[in-house]
């Protein structure tokens, strides 16, 4: 593993040196290029400082990938080997594509960069320049950047993949409702509120249509809607849409917990595959700023705060991480038991004796 | 846009000469320049005209943070996909526009379910259940039935606000449209849940009437079809439970009416009337079906009760069809229990009104039963004129069955009639007699035996039948 993360060395490259008119660029800034991948040789850096950025971002998972795209010259469409030149490059395309994904979801924008660049530098190759397939890579890039706050750069990115969007409307709802919620990011964050709502109302009507009324996807479209409405001081909208979000995910999280429960002493690798460390602290993320909310709200209602509290303790129970659904699942209890006859006190009270049980027995699966 | 700058977009036609093109093309560029905001389209427009009907209301619904509205709306407009998917192509629910398509239909639903989300938001339930109620009453045509029972489940059956008056209503509602729908089990739950909320509630449906008289009425008329549904003779026993519950609720409805129409007019005069005469016919019906049942289960004292209950009652309303159901209803009771002088009068009453107000059906049918009770006393002579009063109305109204019946009866009756003269004659043998035997014999069933020539009628009809 250390080995791996082990940045190559480089070797100089003299631009003088290179046949005329292929100038070196940068990977990263499309400066001009001093140095090369020692393990490729087919990509080429400014500096040490993008060549490590490069690698920590993409370049480790794709360098040697890289060498059979790079290195061939370009091929007729009716040449044998072109099929599978271009299958190597969505290949590529899509490596990036899940790379840049899991660092977004990870909140490391800057380390996301690198790839999405890449993805979409592949996909130009692939499908030409503003075409409706790069909309996925535009608006990755458009993600990362706000992360880092470059507004300016998200409206440009965002405006190519409107643009593209416009071009052939009968694209997938998938591709209406990632566009819109990344516009109702964008305005969300310029402070242009009721643009931002409906952008958001156009995200979550796609993605009921993709996805279904309950998605998880859906959901998240509801957050964003609910933190504009935060924004605008529209409180009983806020609460009616935390409330009906807590509902939907608390089914689902009972849902995940009842299909754990058949194998509960294995740690099952199917659960972490549909839910990824990335997707499980969004997920966190959002019903604690749920769980702020309910808690500083001057109605202060238990329900929810017991809802929402359990939900996260059965997060982190699937997540592997026992003391802080311990410290979760005590919350919920301590909700649930301030209003009589409650019917989520009993499985709230389950899941602790799961966890207790977890924790006396570390091991069970071992011998 | 006013109409001033319309003229100017939009040049006429028939006046166009070479230039207009130029002239077009120059007053687009002033009104660009002079009018900016009546040429450029705002984004809602643009979205507008660009997305689907559903797809808009859907973004409004979630603009206002409506998110519960747009849920609901959007699950009924997938779930009439779905089944619209499922239909074959040609049948009816494939050929009517869907709902999505229906720009009216889908406003009225997002204004109320919108209206009644805000209540909701503030917890005030009876506003929202009323918005909801709203939409039911507001959808009346047949193809919209799962919308109507939709909102109306949407109201009745909410956690908060599911006991108030607008949820009350509803159930009203829903059980006159199961019992039409011929859905009996579902309409009686929503009928006695209305009537249980409503006594509680003491509350007026939207038209001014109270929910409880309501309740009654439609639990009346579902207690009788429930009776009619067990197999005839079979189970007398459960069909008069359900028969003499739906009296009594009948009964109560009118009594109430009664007292609050002496007590206190709160409602004009003449909805009153109309809907006391429709609770008494109402009631008159529910001891008719109940004399019926006694009738078949032979209790037939009861039954007689219950009949002349149903025919005051159809005296003061002024139901003639009802009264000559009654009448005819009287009359088997009494021929059963061997009451025949009542039978007869019950009869003639019939007979009398049903020809008084035209209904020659009633009047062919109480000619014959006359006639076979006349017959079955052995007075022939009347059997056979009723008889032939009957197959005479039978051959005005054109039915078949019955005019054959008829002929039957009045030819046998007349025929027996016949062979008693004859033998009287022939035991009389007096010399008046003898000479009447006499002359007959000369013709030989060519005349008839007494003066009257109606005797050769009946013999030509014998004749007539025996052919067919």
């Amino acid at each position: 593993m250390q080995a791996g993360r082990e940045v190559p060395t480089t070797s100089k490259c003299v631009p003088l040196s290179l046949p005329k008119g292929s100038e070196r660029l940068c990977e990263l800034c499309q400066g001009k290029a001093h140095l090369q991948c020692r393990k490729c040789r087919v990509t080429f850096y400014c500096g040490a400082e993008h060549q490590q950025a490069d690698w920590l971002g993409i370049h480790e998972r794709i360098c040697e990938l890289l060498v059979p795209i790079r290195t061939s010259t370009p091929l007729h469409p009716k040449h044998a080997d072109y099929v599978e030149l271009q299958l190597k490059k969505v290949e590529l395309a899509e490596i990036c594509r899940s790379v840049a994904q899991s660092k977004l979801s990870e909140r490391k924008h800057l380390e996301a960069l690198p790839a999405a660049q890449c993805c979409l530098r592949c996909s130009v190759d692939i499908y030409g320049p503003s075409t409706v397939q790069l909309v996925p890579a535009y608006l990755l890039l458009a993600e990362a950047n706000m992360g880092l706050g470059n507004l300016a750069l998200v409206g440009e990115l965002l405006c190519q993949a409107e643009w593209a969007v416009l071009k052939s409307p009968d694209c997938g709802h998938s591709v209406h409702q990632q566009l819109h919620r990344s516009l109702g990011r964008l305005h969300a964050a310029t402070g242009n509120l009721e643009e931002a709502l409906v952008n958001f109302g156009n995200d979550i009507y796609f993605s009921s249509k993709e996805h279904g009324l309950d998605s998880p996807v859906t959901c998240a479209g509801y957050f964003l809607m609910a933190d504009v409405f935060a924004k605008q001081g529209k409180l009983p909208i806020v609460r009616s849409l935390y409330s009906q979000m807590a509902h939907t995910w608390h089914s689902h999280l009972t849902q995940l917990l009842k299909a754990h429960g058949q194998n509960v002493h294995y740690p099952n690798p199917l659960l972490k595959a549909s839910h990824d460390k990335g997707q499980r602290l969004e997920m966190d993320e959002m019903l604690r700023t749920m769980l702020a909310f309910q808690q500083n709200d001057p109605r202060n209602d238990p329900t929810q705060v017991a809802l929402v509290s359990h939900c996260l303790a059965m997060l982190w129970f699937l997540g592997g991480d026992l003391e802080k659904a311990l410290g979760f699942g005590g919350a919920a209890l301590q909700a649930s038991q301030l209003i009589p006859n409650y019917d989520l006190t009993e499985p709230i009270q389950g899941l602790l004796q799961l966890v207790h049980d977890l924790h006396t027995d570390p091991r069970p699966g071992s011998d | 846009m006013n109409a001033a700058a319309r003229q100017r977009l939009l040049p006429d036609v028939r006046t166009r000469s070479k230039g207009a093109r130029y002239r077009l093309k120059d007053s687009l560029q002033t009104d660009l320049a002079s009018d900016k905001p009546a040429q450029i389209l705002s984004k809602e427009d643009v979205a507008q005209s660009r997305n689907s009907l559903m797809h808009s209301i859907c973004v409004e619904m979630l603009r206002g943070g409506f998110h519960r509205s747009f849920s609901e709306l959007f699950s009924l407009l997938s779930s009439e996909e779905a089944q619209r998917a499922a239909a074959e192509p040609g049948s009816a629910l494939s050929l009517q526009a869907p709902l999505a398509e229906q720009q009216d239909k889908l406003e009225t639903i997002r204004l109320h379910l919108c209206r009644a989300e805000q209540a909701e938001r503030t917890g005030s339930w009876s506003v929202a259940c009323d918005q909801r109620l709203l939409l039911g009453l507001h959808f009346s045509a047949p193809e919209d039935l799962w919308l109507r029972l939709h909102f109306y489940h949407s109201c009745a059956d909410r956690e908060q606000g599911g006991r108030s008056r607008p949820a009350t209503e509803a159930r009203a509602c829903m059980a006159e449209l199961y019992l039409q729908r011929g859905d009996l089990e579902q309409a009686k739950l929503q009928a006695e849940a209305c009537l249980k909320q409503a006594e509680d509630g003491g509350w007026m449906d939207s038209a001014g009437q109270p929910l409880r008289l309501r309740a009654r009425q439609a639990l009346c008329r579902i207690y009788s079809r429930l009776a009619d549904a067990p197999p005839a003779a079979s189970d007398h026993h459960q069909a008069l439970t359900l028969l003499h519950r739906g009296h009594s609720m009948a009964a109560e409805c009118r009594w109430s009416w009664n007292s609050r129409v002496n007590g206190a007019a709160c409602c004009s005069g003449t909805t009153c009337v109309c809907v006391t005469a429709e609770d008494k016919r109402l009631q008159g019906e529910a001891a008719c079906r109940l004399g019926l049942a006694y009738q078949r289960a032979g209790d037939h004292g009861t039954a007689r009760k219950l009949f002349s209950t149903y025919m005051q009652i159809c005296g003061t309303v002024q139901d003639t069809d009802g009264l000559g159901e009654a009448y005819e209803a009287m009359a088997r009771s009494h021929d059963s229990k061997g009451n025949v002088d009542e039978a007869v009068r019950c009869l003639e009453e019939l007979a009398d009104i049903s020809r008084s107000n035209g209904m020659q059906h009633k009047l062919a049918d109480a000619c014959v039963s006359l006639g076979r009770i006349y017959y079955s006393l052995r007075q022939y002579t009347r059997a056979w004129e009723s008889f032939l009063q009957g197959f005479a109305v039978a051959c005005d109204v054109g039915d078949m069955a019955l005019l054959q019946k008829a002929q039957v009866w009045a030819a046998t009756a007349r025929a027996h009639g016949t062979m008693r003269d004859h033998i009287t004659d022939v035991e009389a043998a007096t010399p008046v007699a003898l000479q009447r035997l006499v002359a007959w014999k000369a013709t030989r069933g060519r005349q008839p035996l007494s003066a009257d020539s109606a005797a050769h009628t009946a013999t030509v009809h014998w004749q007539q039948h025996i052919g067919q």
